[in-house]
């Protein structure tokens, strides 16, 4: 599928960190750079198929655990295998990378090789929320947001994408991902100003109102 | 969906169900083979009754022996017979089981992993291998007479390749596939230079999924003792089990184009294509799969 999915807040993968999560079915390792390249490969080591989510970020390379086979951001070429330190791996030896980009606020990541980064405006200031995972499909979710949220009307922007009309100077934007075909990533970026003093409270607020949309999409499952 | 019979050269060879040890104490196991679900019982004569629920196998079975301190059985009809270990008849041989680890994955991951050297000065790190020593240089591979694979002329460097040696040496390693399931590893003693230590892995295939990885030991008389071997076995195998455990797909892939292999997985390679060649489909993705 040739679409654009956010996957994750930028700030949940910082430099040097590794992390995992899933996109309709495939899994992924989400990993920066010292220097703070993002990369989104499949997770899986192209040599004995083991989860690179498993290795550890050494400058601007992901090594994995089994043999410690180096890979380079990037292009995910293998830059190192040490069973044979002398020789250059051969050109053919990469991690699958998968197109991606940051938008300042979120990771975004497109299953489609050719696809190229659009050239998005940064999103709006703002404060991303905790996202939530959900044992229910995107429908099951945007099914429970249409009915409202906090009282306020949702309008279905696609059908990842949803906007809480705004409440006074801000609104929220839902991201949804598609984990496999029963479960989803409900994401959620709140537009506006946020204090400092009134952060961990609209955090709060916020968590409270997703985790029961969940909850709803769940048992509407069950 | 009703599962289909196995190929033969599983169907009807033997494989470890459990060990001795454990039935002595429980009298009653449950475990699966090849999918079939089991129940050993230990009569008081010292049988063993084994029955097998499912639809591929129902009732009484007819082939279940004890040897070698693990209880076999066939669940066909035996086209040969349990996989022989000259080591561990030797008289003054300490033998020894190491326990029975379950893993989710093929248990053909599981022999390969056993086979492979690039990964002891990692996974390994500090017990049979450690960097800078990384290097693995070329090694033998051949056929073995009787069916299997042998691989010779690994020698890797190791800082304490056995719970007797706490200073580090090149250790030669010697590797036979006797079975699908079933490897050996030869392993040179620091005493005795015309015997070697042996150790086997010999996994019983659960489903094609999962799989209980058993150990047997044969190791000449010097300095050691039974809890230390168990221990330093299950210590080595409990770093390699959430490798085995990370590996996508469970199943082992037979297409040589699936994985990248390079020199140093000689034996990966022979084993794979060794087991195309034997028929070996259950626990694989065969080749033109995918």
């Amino acid at each position: 599928m040739n679409r654009w999915f956010a996957v994750s807040a930028c700030g949940e993968v910082p430099h040097g960190a590794v992390a995992h999560t899933q996109l309709l079915g495939q899994e992924l390792v989400l990993w920066r750079s010292a220097s703070g390249a993002l990369n989104a490969w499949e997770n899986r080591c192209p040599h004995r198929g083991v989860r690179l989510t498993l290795g550890d970020c050494v400058g601007e390379e992901l090594r994995c655990q089994y043999h410690a086979w180096r890979f380079a951001t990037g292009s995910g070429h293998c830059t190192h295998i040490p069973a044979h330190p002398g020789q250059k791996p051969a050109s053919n030896i990469r991690a699958r990378v998968y197109p991606v980009f940051e938008d300042g606020a979120f990771i975004w990541v497109n299953l489609a090789h050719d696809a190229v980064p659009p050239n998005a405006a940064a999103a709006p200031p703002g404060l991303a929320l905790r996202s939530i995972f959900t044992r229910a499909p995107v429908a099951a979710v945007t099914g429970q947001l249409l009915h409202g949220y906090a009282d306020h009307a949702v309008c279905l922007v696609d059908e990842f994408t949803l906007d809480v009309a705004p409440a006074a100077h801000r609104s929220v934007r839902f991201m949804l991902q598609p984990v496999t075909g029963e479960q989803c990533i409900l994401h959620a970026h709140l537009h506006g100003e946020v204090t400092a003093l009134e952060r961990l409270s609209v955090l709060k607020v916020h968590n409270a109102l997703m985790s029961a949309v969940r909850d709803r999409a769940e048992a509407a499952r069950a | 969906m009703n599962p289909s019979q196995p190929e033969s050269v599983l169907w009807d060879d033997w494989h470890p169900v459990g060990e001795l040890a454990q039935l002595q104490r429980t009298r009653i196991l449950h475990t699966m083979l090849l999918g079939v679900p089991l129940t050993l019982v230990l009569a008081a004569d010292g049988t063993i009754r084994a029955s097998g629920t499912g639809s591929l196998c129902h009732g009484p079975l007819q082939h279940v022996d004890i040897r070698y301190g693990l209880v076999w059985l066939c669940l066909g009809t035996p086209g040969r017979d349990i996989v022989d270990f000259p080591e561990a008849r030797e008289a003054d041989r300490i033998v020894c089981t190491g326990g029975s680890v379950g893993v989710a994955v093929s248990g053909l991951r599981a022999v390969e992993n056993f086979l492979d050297l690039g990964h002891l000065a990692f996974v390994h790190a500090g017990y049979l291998g450690e960097e800078p020593h990384t290097q693995i240089h070329a090694y033998k591979v051949e056929p073995l007479a009787d069916g299997g694979i042998l691989a010779t002329g690994c020698r890797v460097y190791q800082p304490h390749p056995s719970p007797m040696d706490s200073e580090g040496f090149d250790v030669d390693y010697i590797y036979a596939v006797r079975r699908p399931y079933i490897v050996e590893l030869f392993k040179a003693n620091p005493v005795e230079k015309e015997r070697m230590d042996m150790i086997a892995l010999l996994v019983q295939p659960v489903t094609e999924e999962r799989c209980v990885a058993h150990i047997l030991m044969a190791y000449p008389p010097h300095n050691v003792d039974v809890g230390s071997l168990r221990w330093f076995q299950q210590l080595i195998f409990g770093q390699d089990r959430p490798i085995l455990e990370n590996q996508i797909p469970k199943r082992l892939p037979l297409d040589p184009r699936a994985e990248v292999s390079v020199r140093a997985d000689n034996s990966s390679a022979h084993y794979r294509r060794w087991l195309a060649s034997v028929g070996v489909r259950y626990g694989t993705v065969p080749a033109g799969a995918t």
